[in-house]
């Protein structure tokens, strides 16, 4: 799938952004224990090795859990859900769900990332940001 | 080495606080904590003052609004335990044996510096993609309702207990008793929370004088009551994804004030817990080891934690009755415990109480299961 990438990345250390639409959000791997982190980590919190190198994640998890937020602070339209998603990688991110009615969502749901409109820099331009949506069924 | 002893307890009231800020309220705290210790306030020799938004040396202005201006005074910020983490000091100061007189101050005018959902701070990752305190406390009710097959009528039962007590509290912020319905008919605010399953943004101070031994003999004419144990943790980062229904860092603070303390959980008569929202108060009462994991909505049901039930939780109304003014939150809890255990809580007292417990937990930072988690063992 691709997607119209429209601006740079919101937070590039977060999330890389391609030219081709595609995108990653990214972590540190370490490379003495190989225990995974997000956000980039300077040194690892499983054996404080430094030997970390950064990884791109993968784009699929599944939905830990999950909340509509009805109240929120000026720079986020109210309703939106948002939730935790775990990937296969042993990290759990949290990112807003799009692309299905609040209540047909459920825990233990297959995700898959999608690079979206994600507010304006300081100059008013476009930044690209993540969310999560529902995996396709196999036979899309 | 020196126990440490609480001597004076000082608390203005908790709610909207248009006339007056941090410092008037922190300073109203001390002066009504100084004269409930019936001292001259120039024995005091040190001071830690818990805040999280008021700014710069909010602390010494406390003091210079007192006369007291010129002691050793640390300003303490860590989220929602800031209060707590000032009464920690404030203990390891006597024990280390550098003070005799040491007094723990929590304000917070949050009236003025929040509106509506509190957010992580804007750095965070969390917070850039919408994350509210709310929706983070949704989604662990989510989680839990699902695990352990919780009703929301079950859940709202929290808030009608706290807020009953709250109403017997009259320096509480909510003093109107609600019922199951009020809960369930309040705004939704992230599902499946609603306004009454939040706390309030409430202006409020509290402060604590704490004693050594050799002064609480000289100082404390019987009515001091014991800190045998005030512990602090940070979360540890997940090396992977772990429970949001369970709370590895509640039980490893609890552990170690249970361990100084020699007081196990079962010992504990009544507990003052962090109900920053009605989910927070199942997690931290089975975190703490009270009640067993994925029994407390159940005992709830009961009335176990009523005032009059097996383990009260949260008589003074906790943080959703009485309300939450971030630093004053932790030493309200303290006030409250200190209240209880010398007989001295009025319409909310609990009979025959000797060991009280206050937790508090704040804070949220991507990547760690909880930011700063404190909890206090005394005993009468």
């Amino acid at each position: 799938m691709t997607t119209t990438v429209i601006g740079e990345s919101f937070r590039p250390g977060e999330l890389e952004v391609r030219s081709d639409g595609t995108g990653n959000l990214l972590g540190s791997k370490c490379r003495s224990c190989g225990a995974h982190f997000f956000p980039i980590r300077q040194a690892c919190a499983g054996c404080l090795g430094q030997d970390l190198e950064t990884v791109k994640f993968s784009t699929e998890g599944t939905l830990y859990t999950y909340t509509i937020v009805r109240q929120s602070t000026p720079a986020f339209e109210v309703p939106y859900a948002l939730g935790y998603v775990d990937f296969p990688e042993g990290v759990r991110i949290m990112g807003q769900i799009v692309g299905v009615e609040f209540d047909e969502i459920a825990i233990g749901m297959p995700m898959t990332l999608v690079l979206e409109p994600f507010g304006k820099d300081e100059d008013g331009n476009a930044l690209t940001g993540y969310r999560f949506r529902p995996a396709e069924a196999d036979n899309d | 080495m020196t126990d440490v002893h609480v001597v004076g307890v000082g608390m203005t009231r908790f709610g909207k606080h248009p006339d007056s800020d941090a410092t008037d309220l922190g300073a109203a705290a001390l002066l009504e904590a100084v004269a409930d210790a019936g001292i001259d306030p120039r024995i005091i020799e040190a001071a830690y003052v818990g805040h999280v938004f008021q700014g710069m040396v909010t602390g010494q202005r406390i003091l210079a609004q007192v006369g007291l201006a010129g002691l050793p005074l640390a300003n303490v910020e860590n989220a929602c335990s800031s209060g707590a983490t000032a009464i920690r000091e404030a203990s390891l100061a006597i024990r280390a044996g550098e003070n005799d007189v040491v007094v723990a101050i929590g304000t917070e005018h949050l009236t003025t510096r929040f509106s509506g959902a509190l957010t992580p701070d804007p750095s965070d990752p969390e917070a850039a993609v919408g994350a509210t305190m709310p929706g983070v406390y949704a989604m662990r009710a989510t989680r839990y309702m699902e695990e352990y097959g919780m009703t929301r009528e079950q859940l709202a039962l929290i808030p009608v207990k706290n807020k009953a007590n709250a109403a017997a509290n009259p320096l509480a912020h909510f003093r109107k008793e609600i019922t199951v319905a009020d809960v369930l008919e309040s705004r939704p605010i992230a599902d499946p929370l609603r306004l009454h399953d939040c706390s309030p943004i409430t202006d409020g101070a509290a402060a604590v004088i704490v004693m050594s031994d050799t002064a609480a003999k000289k100082y404390a004419n019987g009515r001091g009551v014991r800190l045998a144990a005030s512990t602090l943790r940070s979360g540890s980062v997940d090396v992977e994804p772990t429970s949001m229904t369970y709370e590895p860092l509640t039980w490893a603070t609890a552990k170690e004030a249970y361990e100084k303390s020699g007081i196990g959980p079962d010992e504990v008569d009544f507990a003052e817990v962090h109900d920053c929202f009605s989910i927070a108060e199942v997690l931290r009462v089975e975190g703490l080891g009270l009640f067993e994991q994925g029994s407390y909505p159940w005992a709830v049901e009961r009335g176990e934690a009523n005032i009059d039930g097996r383990l009260p939780i949260n008589p003074s109304g906790g943080l959703l009755g009485k309300g939450h003014p971030l630093g004053g939150t932790g030493v309200a809890q303290v006030v409250e415990l200190v209240r209880q255990l010398r007989g001295e809580a009025g319409d909310r007292q609990i009979e025959g109480v000797r060991v009280g417990l206050a937790h508090c937990r704040g804070g949220k930072a991507v990547g760690i299961e909880g930011a700063a988690c404190t909890v206090q063992i005394l005993i009468r």
